[in-house]
């Protein structure tokens, strides 16, 4: 081989670096200043942090609209989709630097727990409200903090009972049972006919803190006063909800419920392996694609009534403005736009039930008449409370719901404690946890 | 031949260069270790520090907060929670410790002895050590899942159970579940040190204490272990920061459940700092095994250095 002699080579390659570097900082100086004359030019840009919908269609139908209103308004919409697990660390982290999207996707009583790093949003807030019917009571829960709206109430994501209508109708059911102890009964029918019902008393931090918050409520029991910070889980109505659910547990469950993540229960539901579980319409769903068959059989039901009525809790979604926001004018104008019934009512009924308004004039949107299995998903908004209830969503209750010490106390009873020990084992949880200020 | 000449041509021409770098050397040196010391400083340093200073205040995401000196870590004695993440932490720790080291001295001593494809099994080991574990874990997920768990479709077909084991369901047995999936993934770090440990061993050595009468067993204990301690110090120690430091297993397989019955130290401090706001005491939770654990550090370092 014929070699090219060494200084020349050398040579070749020092000045094509050099000139690589040259060109490559050239470019670079042009584009960024290119950047910069565009956001110089004052054509507004707003950065949007959400999560990503477990139903890919309604991501959709955000960023057309995104589009549409760039399209529209001149303003430049950046919508950033990430997985709902990775929100909470993630909007920690900008919080805690300062610097970020300037509209966050908060979840649950997000809004208190930031609220010092929101701006206020009541012009959009009441305004939306005087137009729309007014919020509902947990819209005012989730967004206002003392007298101000913090965030914009996005919608909920409905929890109902998801159950199998005919096993149900095998054991002499043609409606679903109304009250906890007709779903006993049902339930102790059910598994003596090999289909149990099912519902997570494990790390199913969504589906596990669902049901469990809404049968102690039911009962009377709660885990705190109304002031939010006197613990008031030791009671006999607590006592009631607790011996309720270990009988669940021994008469109608499936033993896998301690195992159950999220997912879990929609998986064993559509592999036919329990007939009643909690759970988004996602798993009505998820049958249209994976099991068409389980979609005719499938319908929903609100949580049964217990000696101190109907509740239930559902993830409630919001939109919030950053106070370090450059934009947030413009970022408040977005959100009443996504709101206005043209775009909401296109989102929510790409949902098809997924998604749930909180302004009353949503309970009458469309979408509700496009199935009648969609009927009691209507409804639900009205039930629905916070962890926390009948106090506000603190940031205590939030921390015993990651905790699962709500959960936990009908979990060991499950497993097999007694009453009086597992609730008096949450009582010291919930003590230590609301003792700090 | 003309390359080696040209190779020779190229370092004489280059030695004079070197040289006068030479001359400065300290200057060089200091120079060459700025960028490390430099990212440590602004990637470790800062961090811990920072980290260390928040464990001290009571500040919630988004809010400033106050020092409060220890309470946070006076508190967190009091919580029940906390004292049995403690104790599932230590539970964790000391039994993958203990089986990783017991399994990857066998596994190690395996592998030293002559067998055909022996480079090929000594690769396929790193296996789980090289896939990311966030990945293998979710495999492993599947694997315990209630519903379709293959390990106890085996087994209930291999006839060894009857009905099938709750692995992620029951306290007892998602213990057991996160032990064997840090085993199985920590397993290949023991095994490929403890072998490079035992391939530096002379062979003379083993020799001398045949000649001497010694039996198998004899040989190991006298021979190889004591020579292979440094090695099992070292390896012991940073399995030991590693699982008690360890987050995606637990939190990927059972966050923390069922009733708290898997949560260690990382998961709490995830769920209280990030998922609940509370910094200051998720710091707190993150930090309170470092003096126990700077204690054991320095205590092995200074051992080694005795060696």
């Amino acid at each position: 081989m014929q070699k090219k002699p060494r200084t020349q080579h050398g040579t070749n390659r020092a000045i094509s670096r050099r000139r690589f570097l040259g060109v490559t900082a050239g470019a670079t100086a042009a584009l960024s200043f290119g950047t910069f004359l565009r956001s110089g030019l004052g054509a507004a840009r707003l950065n949007v942090l959400t999560w990503s919908n477990t139903l890919k269609a309604m991501d959709d139908v955000l960023r057309e609209q995104a589009a549409a209103y760039t399209k529209e308004k001149g303003v430049e919409i950046s919508l950033e989709f990430i997985n709902q697990q990775d929100l909470p660390a993630k909007t920690a982290a900008i919080v805690e630097s300062g610097a970020g999207p300037d509209i966050i996707n908060l979840w649950a009583n997000g809004a208190h727990l930031f609220a010092k790093a929101l701006v206020d949003v009541d012009d959009v807030a009441n305004d939306l409200g005087k137009r729309l019917k007014g919020w509902t009571n947990i819209g005012k829960d989730i967004g206002m903090v003392g007298k101000n709206w913090k965030a914009v109430p996005w919608g909920i994501i409905p929890i109902a009972l998801t159950y199998r209508e005919d096993w149900l109708k095998e054991v002499g059911y043609s409606t679903f049972p109304d009250t906890w102890e007709d779903l006993l009964a049902a339930a102790k029918k059910l598994k003596d006919k090999g289909h149990p019902v099912g519902f997570s008393l494990g790390r199913a931090i969504g589906d596990a803190n669902q049901f469990h918050y809404p049968l102690l409520w039911s009962f009377g029991g709660k885990e705190v006063q109304k002031d939010g910070k006197t613990v008031a889980i030791n009671s006999p109505e607590t006592a009631k909800a607790v011996d309720y659910r270990r009988k669940l547990f021994q008469d109608g469950e499936t033993d896998d419920v301690f195992a159950w993540d999220d997912a879990a229960n929609n998986r064993a539901f559509l592999a036919g392996a329990v007939s009643i579980t909690v759970n988004a319409a996602s798993i009505y769903w998820a049958a249209k694609k994976d099991a068409p068959q389980l979609r005719g059989v499938t319908n929903h039901a609100l949580f049964p009534k217990g000696p101190a009525g109907r509740f239930g809790y559902s993830s409630p979604i919001l939109l919030g403005v950053f106070k370090f926001s450059k934009a947030q004018k413009e970022a408040k104008e977005f959100i009443k736009w996504l709101m206005e019934p043209k775009q909401y009512s296109a989102w929510i009924g790409e949902g098809e039930g997924m998604m749930a308004g909180l302004l009353n004039y949503y309970e009458d949107d469309p979408v509700w008449k496009k199935d009648p299995k969609l009927e009691t998903i209507r409804q639900i908004p009205k039930y629905v409370r916070m962890p926390g209830y009948p106090g506000p969503p603190s940031r205590q209750a939030q921390e015993a719901l990651v905790k699962f010490v709500i959960v936990n106390m009908f979990a060991r009873a499950a497993k097999g404690m007694a009453t009086a020990e597992t609730i008096k084992q949450a009582e010291d949880e919930l003590k230590a946890l609301y003792a700090k200020a | 031949m003309r390359v080696m000449a040209e190779t020779a041509a190229r370092y004489a021409h280059a030695r004079p260069r070197a040289s006068r770098f030479l001359r400065h050397e300290a200057l060089t040196g200091y120079a060459m270790i700025s960028p490390a010391l430099f990212l440590l400083a602004v990637l470790l340093a800062y961090p811990f520090v920072l980290a260390v200073y928040i464990s001290l205040t009571d500040r919630v995401l988004g809010e400033p907060g106050s020092f409060v000196w220890i309470r946070n870590f006076v508190k967190l004695l009091q919580d029940p929670l906390f004292r049995q993440t403690v104790w599932n932490s230590f539970v964790y720790t000391v039994s993958t410790v203990f089986l990783k080291l017991s399994l990857g001295l066998i596994l190690a001593l395996l592998l030293n002895q002559e067998f055909p494809c022996r480079n090929l099994v000594r690769g396929a080991l790193l296996l789980p050590w090289i896939v990311p574990t966030s990945l293998s874990v979710l495999t492993w997920l599947w694997m315990f899942d209630s519903l379709f768990s293959v390990v106890n479709y085996l087994l209930l077909a291999l006839g060894l159970i009857s009905r099938k084991i709750p692995w992620l369901g029951d306290p007892f047995w998602a213990m057991i579940s996160v032990i064997i999936v840090n085993t199985w993934r920590g397993l290949p770090f023991f095994a490929a040190s403890l072998l490079a440990g035992l391939m530096t061993i002379p062979r003379e050595l083993y020799e001398a204490a045949q000649s001497d009468g010694a039996k198998p067993l004899a040989c190991f204990w006298f021979v190889t272990l004591p020579l292979l301690r440094p090695v099992i110090a070292v390896v012991v120690l940073f399995s030991t920061i590693w699982t008690f430091a360890d987050f995606q297993i637990v939190y990927i397989l059972t966050h923390g459940g069922p009733v708290n019955a898997t949560q260690i130290f990382a998961t709490m401090a995830y769920d209280v700092a990030l998922v609940a706001g509370r910094i200051g005491e998720g710091s707190a939770i993150s930090l309170f095994l470092f003096p126990a654990l700077l204690v054991v550090i320095i205590g092995l370092l200074h051992y080694l250095r005795r060696e």
